[in-house]
C-alpha cells in the first residue's frame, strides 16, 4: 500500500507518524515545499520518500499521487483545499482525505460560514457584518462598531484577526481610530491579493472565554470527534504578546479538557454534525476529510462558533495523533466508503502538551525569523519521554534552517496535564538556535496556574450562559431604549 | 511616594499616551504633586511633565502629539521631582520612571563617570545608556540592578522600540503585569491601573525580576535572588482597596483589619465610622461584625486629596480640615468609635476629636487605628516625618488618648497587622512600625 501525504508542517508531520504506525506498513510518500527532516525520515524508513513540490498546484499534485501509483492521499492544509487539489485527485480518481474546494467553503469564507449558520438557525452562532469594500466597513465602525473583532473575510493563513474590546468611553476614539486602520491593512495586506471571496471585510460580536478545538473526522454523514484540545495563541508568556498560529495546546485524559464539561463537548459536535448537514444541503457535495470547531465558551450559547477548519489543526493534530489507537488507514477507509459510523475510534488516556519552539521574529516579523541554524538533540528529547514534530524547518547543506514560522513542536504525554507540560518542558531545552540569534516558547502552557485561570474563567461565563439559557435568552437580546419602548431581537 | 506605569503595544497602530493617562489617573493616589510621559515612536522619544494633577497637566492635545505605541508614565508625591527623565548620546536615547530609592548614588555615579544628574530616575536612565551603548537594553539593565543598593521598581523605554521593568530584590514596592488582548502588555504599580484600561491583570513582576519587551519577545529574566519584604504600609493606607498586589487584595486586608479590631476592642458605642477614605473599610467590617451601624461621618469639600502625602504640614493641615466636615447629627449626643488608618503627630485626630466633643457634642468618643504604633521613619522613601515627630513614639495608649481628648485610643499590634495581610512576617517590611 502506498499514501501520500500533502503538506510539509509539524501537523503533517504528525499525520506522517500516524501511517508509520499502520499496521498496513503503507509506503508513505510526501510532498512538500520544504525538506521537513521529521516526515522525511518516515518516509525513508517505510520505503518511500519526500518530494518536494508545490502543492497548492492541483495538477502537478495529482499528477505526482498517479504517477506513484498512490492508494490514498491525505491533504494536511487548507491552501491545498481552497485551491481544488481534492477536487483534481478525485478527477482522477484516487481516493483523498481532505475536503474538496466546495466543502472547504466553510473555512475559506468566513462570511460563507456566519451566514450558513444563520441560515439554519444553528446554535453558537454570531452577530456579523460582511463587507464588500473598506468604506461600507469603515462606515460601519463610524456608526456602530463597539467590542468587535475584524477579521479577513477569507481565512489567510489564521492572520489579520483583531479583537477590540471597547467598553471605557473614555478610550472609544483611540480604539475607533486602530479599527480604521485595521480595517485598511485587512484590505491591503490580505484581501487584495485574494479575489476569491467577494466579501472582503468580517466585522463580528466581540466574545470572551476558554477557547478549545474540536476536531472530527466526517464522511459527510457521521461526525466522530477526536479528544479536545486547547491551543495557545499568545506568542509570549502569560497571555502577552500578538496572536501566532498556536504556541502550544492541551488535551486532558478522556478526550476532555478540566474546564470543558461533557455536556459542553456534546453541544459542540452537535452544533459541527448539523453544520455538516447544512453543507451538505447547500452544496451538494461530497464531504470527506476532517472538520475541526475553533470554539469558545460564551455567555451567549455556552459552546460557540468562532472559526471553522477544514482539515486538523496545528498544533491541535499534534496532541491527538500520536495517541491514536485505532489504524489510520482503516479510518481513512470508512471516511472513503462513507461508513464512519460503523467504526469506533480510540485513543490512548493520557492527557497531552504539545509545545511550540519559534525563532524570534515570529509571529510579526517572519522576515527576521527566517534562515537561522539550529539543532535539535532527539535522542534527549526521546529520553525525557518527548517525542519532536519539525514544522517550519528545511534542510540546506545538511543543516536545520528556520523557514520563519514556528520551527518545531515537542509533543509530551501524561497522566496529567501538568505532569506531560512538565516533560515537554524539559525537553524543550534540546532545541537550541547556534547563532545566537535566539527561539522562544511558552513555559505556562500546561502548568496549574494557567489551567486553573482557564477553570475559573470557564466557571464565570458557564454561570452567565446557564443563566441565559434558564431565561430562555439563548439567541435573543432585550433592551429598553427611552422613547422607544422595549424591543426585542432574535439572533 | 510614586506610581508608574508603563505600556507595550505589539502592533504599531496603537497610541499609548491614552492609555498611559488613564492609567495615571488610576495612580494619582499615590502622587498628586508632579506627573510625566514619556512615548517612543517614529520620532524617537517624546516627553511631557508638568506639576499638578493627572487632569490638570495633561489636555486633548498635549496627547495627540505624545505619537507612539509603547510609554511610560509617573505620578509622583514630591514637588520638582520630575519623571520621567529622558537622556541623549548621539542618537541614542532612553527615557525612565522610578519608583524608589536609591542608596548607592554618589557610587554609581562615580563607576560609570556620570557627571550630572538631576534625580535618580535620570541617574538610573543615564547608566542604562552607557551600559547599552545604544544596543542590548536587557543586559544593561540586568547589570544596573545587580549594581543598585537600594529599593525600587523602575521602567525605561528606548529608542530602539525596546522596554524594560524591573523590581528590586525585596519588591517592598508593588509592580504587576497585565496585557490587552493580542495588543499590547502594561505594567504598573497597582492592578487598579489594568482595570481602568480595560487591561488583564495577569500576574506580580516578581521581586529581583526584570522583563524585557520589543516587537518579537516578552522575556522575564530572574536577576536578583528574591528577597521579599512587601511593604506593610501600602495595606494599611497607600493602595487603593481595588487593588491587588502581591497576590493580596488591598481591601481583603482591610476588611480584616476592621475585623480584628472588632474583636480586640469590645468598646461599646452607638454608632462607628471611618475618616474618608481609606479607614472606611475598617469601619465597615468592623461594624458587620460588631453589629454597631456604621455611619457616614464626614464629607469632603473639593477634590480628592491624599492629605499624609501633602508635602508640607501648613497643606496637610490644609487638606484635613477640607476633607473632613462632620456631619452633625450622626455624631451629636451619641457614643461614637472614629477608625482612622494611621496616627503621625496626632494633631489631625486632636482636632477632629475635639471638634466632635466641643462643638457638636459627641457623647464618648473612641479612636482605633487601623495601623500599629508608628515610630520610625521610613528608609525607602514613604514620607513618614523624622522620629521625634512622631507621636507613638513617646507616648502609650493612654497618653495619647488624653492628648487627642479621646475616651480611649488603640492601635491595631503588629501581630494583628501580620495576621491581617495574610504574608509571613518575614516577607513583610514592618520598619516603620517598629518590626
Amino acid at each position: 500500500m502506498k499514501v501520500l501525504i500533502v503538506g510539509g508542517g509539524s501537523r503533517e508531520h504528525a499525520i506522517t507518524y500516524a501511517f508509520a504506525k499502520s499496521s498496513y506498513e503503507p509506503r508513505i510518500y510526501a510532498i512538500s515545499p520544504l525538506r521537513n527532516p521529521g516526515i522525511e525520515k518516515l518516509c525513508k524508513e517505510s520505503g518511500g520518500e519526500l518530494i518536494r513540490g508545490d502543492i497548492l498546484n492541483p495538477e502537478k499534485v495529482s499528477e505526482t499521487a498517479e504517477k506513484l501509483g498512490v492508494d490514498l492521499v491525505f491533504i494536511g492544509p487548507e491552501e491545498p483545499l481552497f485551491h481544488g487539489v481534492s477536487d483534481a485527485l478525485e478527477e482522477r480518481g484516487i481516493p483523498v482525505i481532505g475536503l474538496n474546494s466546495k466543502a472547504s467553503e466553510i473555512e475559506r469564507s468566513k462570511a460563507f460560514m456566519r451566514r450558513l449558520m444563520w441560515k439554519y438557525k444553528i446554535p453558537g452562532r454570531l452577530r456579523f457584518k460582511a463587507f464588500r469594500s473598506i468604506e461600507e466597513a469603515i462606515a460601519y465602525i463610524n456608526e456602530y462598531a463597539e467590542s468587535v473583532a475584524i477579521k479577513p473575510a477569507r481565512q489567510v493563513g489564521g492572520k489579520g484577526v483583531k479583537v477590540i474590546s471597547d467598553v471605557q468611553a473614555y478610550l472609544r476614539k483611540v480604539k475607533e481610530e486602530v479599527k480604521k486602520k485595521h480595517t485598511e491593512l485587512i484590505y491591503e495586506k490580505f484581501m487584495r491579493s485574494h479575489d476569491d471571496v467577494v466579501d472582503k471585510i468580517l466585522i463580528e460580536e466581540k466574545v470572551e472565554g476558554p477557547e478549545y478545538t474540536v476536531q472530527c473526522f466526517t464522511d459527510g454523514k457521521t461526525v466522530k470527534p477526536l479528544p479536545i484540545v486547547q491551543d495557545n495563541k499568545h506568542a509570549f508568556e502569560m497571555e502577552m504578546g500578538p496572536e501566532t498560529g498556536g504556541m502550544g495546546s492541551i488535551s486532558g485524559r478522556g478526550g476532555l479538557l478540566p474546564f470543558i464539561t461533557e455536556d459542553e463537548f456534546k453541544e459542540s459536535v452537535r452544533i459541527i454534525e448539523e453544520v455538516v448537514k447544512a453543507l451538505r444541503k447547500e452544496t451538494g457535495t461530497s464531504f470527506r476529510g476532517i472538520i475541526s470547531g475553533q470554539m469558545m465558551l460564551t455567555t451567549l450559547w455556552g459552546p460557540t462558533i468562532i472559526e471553522f477548519y477544514s482539515r486538523l489543526g496545528d498544533p491541535e493534530a499534534v496532541n491527538v495523533l500520536p495517541i491514536l489507537k485505532t489504524d489510520i488507514v482503516d479510518i481513512s477507509e470508512a471516511i472513503l466508503s462513507e461508513k464512519l459510523h460503523k467504526i469506533r475510534i480510540y485513543f490512548e488516556d493520557y492527557a497531552t502538551v504539545v509545545k511550540a519552539i519559534a525563532p524570534r521574529g515570529y509571529p510579526n516579523r517572519k522576515d527576521l525569523a527566517r534562515g537561522h541554524v539550529i539543532r535539535v538533540n532527539e535522542e534527549k528529547i526521546k529520553r525525557m519521554g518527548a517525542e519532536i514534530f519539525y514544522g517550519s524547518v528545511d534542510i540546506v547543506n545538511g543543516k536545520l534552517i528556520t523557514g520563519g514560522s514556528r520551527a518545531v513542536e515537542i509533543f509530551a504525554k501524561g497522566d496529567s496535564i501538568e505532569e506531560a507540560a512538565e516533560i515537554a518542558e524539559k525537553a524543550v531545552s534540546y532545541v537550541e538556535s547556534l547563532d545566537g540569534w535566539g527561539l522562544f516558547h511558552r513555559s505556562d502552557i500546561g502548568s496549574g496556574v494557567s489551567l486553573r485561570r482557564m477553570i475559573e474563567m470557564a466557571n464565570l461565563v458557564r454561570s452567565v450562559y446557564s443563566y441565559r439559557k434558564s431565561k430562555g435568552l439563548f439567541g435573543k437580546q432585550i433592551d429598553w431604549i427611552p422613547g422607544r419602548g422595549k424591543i426585542g431581537y432574535e439572533f | 511616594m510614586s506610581g508608574i506605569i508603563g505600556i507595550f503595544a505589539f502592533d504599531k497602530v496603537w497610541k499609548a499616551s491614552r492609555f498611559i493617562y488613564y492609567g495615571l489617573l488610576a495612580l494619582q493616589h499615590r502622587g498628586q504633586e508632579t506627573t510625566g510621559m514619556a512615548i517612543g515612536g517614529e520620532t524617537g522619544i517624546n516627553m511631557y511633565n508638568g506639576a499638578g494633577l493627572v487632569d490638570q497637566v495633561y489636555n486633548e492635545n498635549i496627547l495627540e502629539e505624545l505619537n507612539g505605541w509603547y510609554g511610560i508614565g509617573y505620578v509622583g508625591a514630591l514637588p520638582r521631582e520630575n519623571q520621567p527623565s529622558l537622556v541623549r548620546e548621539g542618537d541614542n536615547e532612553v527615557a525612565l520612571v522610578l519608583s524608589g530609592r536609591i542608596f548607592n548614588e554618589a557610587e554609581l555615579a562615580r563607576e560609570e563617570q556620570v557627571k550630572h544628574w538631576s534625580n535618580q530616575s535620570e541617574l538610573l536612565a543615564r547608566l542604562i545608556l552607557k551600559k547599552s551603548r545604544g544596543d542590548d537594553l536587557k543586559s544593561a539593565a540586568s547589570e544596573v540592578m545587580r549594581m543598585i543598593n537600594g529599593v525600587y521598581t523602575f521602567i525605561a523605554i528606548n529608542n530602539k522600540e525596546e522596554m524594560i521593568v524591573a523590581r528590586d530584590s525585596t519588591g517592598l514596592k508593588p509592580l504587576v503585569a497585565g496585557s490587552f488582548g493580542f495588543d499590547y502588555g502594561v505594567f504598573a504599580s497597582e492592578s487598579c491601573a489594568m482595570d481602568v484600561i480595560g487591561a488583564d491583570y495577569k500576574a506580580d513582576v516578581n521581586p529581583g525580576e526584570l522583563y524585557y519587551l520589543n516587537q518579537y519577545t516578552v522575556e522575564r529574566k530572574q536577576v536578583l535572588k528574591p528577597n521579599p519584604k512587601y511593604c506593610a504600609f501600602e495595606y494599611v493606607y497607600l493602595a487603593r482597596p481595588d487593588s491587588r498586589i502581591n497576590g493580596v487584595w488591598v481591601y481583603e486586608a482591610r476588611r480584616r483589619i476592621g475585623e480584628i479590631l472588632a474583636e480586640k476592642y469590645s468598646i461599646d458605642a452607638d454608632v462607628v465610622t471611618g475618616i474618608p477614605e481609606t479607614a472606611i473599610p475598617f469601619a465597615l467590617s468592623f461594624s458587620n461584625k460588631r453589629g454597631i451601624p456604621v455611619e457616614l461621618g464626614f464629607v469632603a469639600t473639593g477634590r480628592k486629596t491624599r492629605t499624609a502625602i501633602k508635602p508640607s504640614q501648613f497643606e496637610r493641615l490644609v487638606g484635613v480640615q477640607l476633607k473632613l466636615n462632620p456631619i452633625k447629627p450622626v455624631f451629636r449626643g451619641k457614643r461614637v468609635i472614629i477608625i482612622d488608618d494611621s496616627v503621625v503627630r496626632g494633631t489631625t485626630t486632636k482636632n477632629t476629636v475635639t471638634l466632635l466633643r466641643n462643638k457638636i457634642g459627641a457623647k464618648e468618643i473612641h479612636v482605633l487605628i487601623g495601623s500599629p504604633r508608628l515610630v520610625s521613619r521610613c528608609p525607602y522613601g514613604i514620607d513618614v516625618p523624622s522620629e521625634d515627630e512622631l507621636i507613638a513614639r513617646h507616648l502609650n495608649d493612654d497618653e495619647v488618648a488624653k492628648v487627642v481628648g479621646a475616651d480611649s485610643f488603640h492601635w491595631i499590634s503588629l501581630d494583628d497587622l501580620v495576621k491581617a495581610i495574610g504574608v509571613p512576617r518575614n516577607k513583610l517590611c514592618l520598619k516603620c512600625f517598629g518590626g
